[in-house]
């Protein structure tokens, strides 16, 4: 099922909307402390593969393995959305999800939503485990915000903040979890191309110190390129290549497939 | 004192009056005083106290509708007909069974819990507009009820009931249920103020925020909706309970629709997601136009006319609710004794 350096193997997933199959047959592994970049053109599926795996969607076919924080295997389709997070795998969202009123210290402590162990009676009356845990979790928090470099803006309210520092604030809520593989869907959306570098610079750091893998899937090649240890295209839902950056882009049926030929040009 | 000592004992004094729990207390303690005082000295007139009471008895609703509406998002417009079973059932509990108060309590607040929980299960399948339309055929629902079953709630005559006896011994007369309602309002406060700023509270603000993101970070949107709703009806039936006890009466009559849409009058008003601005807003909408419109000559006759003109301005100049009115005050305060630290309102 899983290899022993694997925390992520893809395998047979299919999905149709109708008559349309939006992944096809798909397969690929992602190893522990990789990082792996997701691309293809414009409605390739990337982001219906993405929600397949965080079981925003059901796929009509095949397994989706995962290595949980205890080192067990589930196959993530048997779960729930709202279980996946438990098992150890956490995503971001494409235009930053965060909740605009509540502060950036809140927002990431939405992070560790799973992580509280007391009733609701509890935390109504503040009962002594409530407050120990929310002061802990509150302190796992500033650290983590520390490390990212936007410890100063904690107590601000996220509104209004520069789509740089959300997207941080974003990265700072997923590691909450403390997970072993982080999924971000576009990270680079919207971003010039210095705050590009700094993301790249961020997603290593976050490899690094929290030990974790990170699944990328995006459609900035510089960033992909920049960034990745190892990259699988995919085109129409269908399985294309594998490799690192460097065969990837001059693999012939990648550039085929992003660059087109006239049979792929009556397709768009 | 040396200078030290001073700078020490008045940082002390500080981190006491921010304490958010001496606050509420503060906040009770001056909600007790003021109304007595005033009304011994002849301030205001004695019936002011029923009418203050029953404000603060709406503004428990309210909370709740605050919490269901203001930090999760979901609309109800069916907090009357909740209110309104509660108290119909203590009244029926206390009086037909001569069972105590606490009793009634308990089963008045169980039985509406269940039913405003059957709702939000309803919630998951329908949204916005729709849930507003189910919540409110909900009320219709129980209002044609309190019409119907006489046998609980004595129709159009109106259901009587007595002020209260707490723990068998204690009998409340108007004053004392006044202060019993106090309490129970700042308890109300204190619970909402834990949960909505503990994980349960940021739960619902990311459902409310958006729904996927949510769930990708573990909250169970079911077990979160129901949560909601159940601490909606629970202030709902908590408030029926005081209000059937302090007025000692319940007609089909006050648990129209207008009374659902008074309380989210209230909440905007007073201030989405503001446990104090929810007071507030209770204050305006009910105690205002009895209390001060009504004393401004010649236009006695239109008193509820000038609360609908005060809420429109409220609402053109505080979209966000008349709670951040203090905070502005607070800032010109601040500039004109010279401390110029004036701290910017951010709009929430």
């Amino acid at each position: 099922m899983l290899s022993e350096n694997e925390v992520l193997r893809i395998e047979n997933l299919s999905i149709q909307f109708g008559g349309l199959k939006a992944v096809d047959n798909l397969n690929f592994e992602i190893k522990q402390n990789e990082i792996f970049g997701l691309i293809g053109p414009n409605g390739a599926g990337k982001t219906t593969v993405f929600n397949c795996i965080t079981q925003f969607y059901k796929p009509n076919q095949g397994s989706i393995y995962f290595r949980t924080k205890d080192g067990q295997v589930e196959n993530l389709v048997k779960h729930k959305v709202h279980e996946i997070i438990r098992l150890g795998l956490v995503r971001t969202f494409q235009n930053v999800e965060l909740v605009r009123e509540l502060s950036i210290l809140d927002n990431v402590l939405i992070g560790a939503h799973i992580d509280f162990k007391s009733t609701i009676v509890e935390q109504a009356l503040r009962l002594p485990r409530a407050r120990n845990e929310e002061k802990a979790l509150r302190e796992e928090a500033e650290m983590i915000l520390r490390k990212l470099g936007i410890w100063e803006r904690k107590d601000m309210i996220a509104f209004g903040q520069p789509y740089g520092i959300l997207k941080k604030v974003e990265f700072a809520r997923t590691l909450m979890c403390r997970p072993s593989l982080i999924i971000l869907d576009e990270p680079a959306a919207g971003l010039n191309d210095v705050e590009t570098a700094q993301l790249s610079e961020m997603i290593r750091t976050i490899r690094d110190e929290f030990n974790c893998s990170v699944l990328l899937v995006e459609h900035d090649m510089r960033l992909v390129m920049d960034v990745c240890d190892r990259i699988c295209a995919i085109s129409f839902g269908k399985f294309l290549a594998k490799g690192t950056p460097k065969e990837i882009q001059t693999n012939p049926v990648v550039q085929q497939a992003y660059l087109g030929t006239t049979e792929e040009d009556e397709h768009e | 004192m040396s200078h030290k000592e001073k700078k020490t004992s008045e940082k002390n004094f500080r981190t006491y009056i921010r304490n958010p729990y001496l606050q509420f207390i503060a906040f009770g303690l001056i909600l007790l005083i003021v109304p007595t005082l005033a009304s011994n000295f002849r301030f205001f007139k004695v019936g002011y106290i029923t009418t203050i009471g029953v404000s603060l008895i709406y503004a428990i609703a309210a909370l709740g509708l605050n919490v269901l509406l203001g930090w999760s998002g979901l609309i109800s417009l069916g907090t009357a007909g909740f209110m309104g079973l509660a108290s119909y059932l203590s009244a029926y509990i206390t009086i037909n069974m001569g069972l105590p108060f606490e009793v009634a309590m308990f089963a008045a607040v169980l039985i509406p819990t269940i039913i405003g929980i059957l709702v939000g299960l309803i919630s998951l399948k329908i949204e916005g507009l729709y849930l507003a339309i189910a919540t409110l055929a909900v009320s219709e629902v129980l209002r044609k009820s309190f019409e119907e079953f006489e046998w609980l709630t004595n129709g159009f005559s109106g259901k009587a009931a007595s002020y209260p006896t707490l723990f068998g011994f204690i009998q409340l007369d108007r004053a004392s249920m006044y202060y019993f309602i106090v309490f129970v309002l700042i308890i109300v406060m204190l619970i909402t103020y834990n949960i909505v700023n503990g994980q349960i509270g940021r739960a619902l603000n990311a459902m409310r925020g958006s729904e996927a993101a949510a769930q990708a970070m573990g909250v169970n949107l079911l077990r979160y909706r129901l949560i909601a709703f159940a601490m909606a009806t629970i202030f709902a039936a908590v408030s029926g309970v005081l209000y059937v006890h302090f007025i000692r009466y319940s007609y089909p009559s006050s648990w129209s629709l207008k009374l659902s849409l008074d309380f989210l009058a209230m909440i905007v008003i007073g201030g989405l997601r503001s446990i104090y601005g929810t007071v507030l807003g209770a204050f305006i909408v009910f105690a205002v136009p009895d209390m001060f419109l009504k004393q401004i000559p010649y236009f006695n006759q239109i008193s509820y006319s000038l609360n609908g003109l005060l809420i429109i301005l409220v609402i053109m100049f505080y979209p966000n609710g008349l709670v951040y009115i203090f905070k502005d005050i607070r800032n010109v305060w601040r500039k004109v004794i010279g401390k110029g630290k004036v701290k910017h309102v951010v709009r929430k």
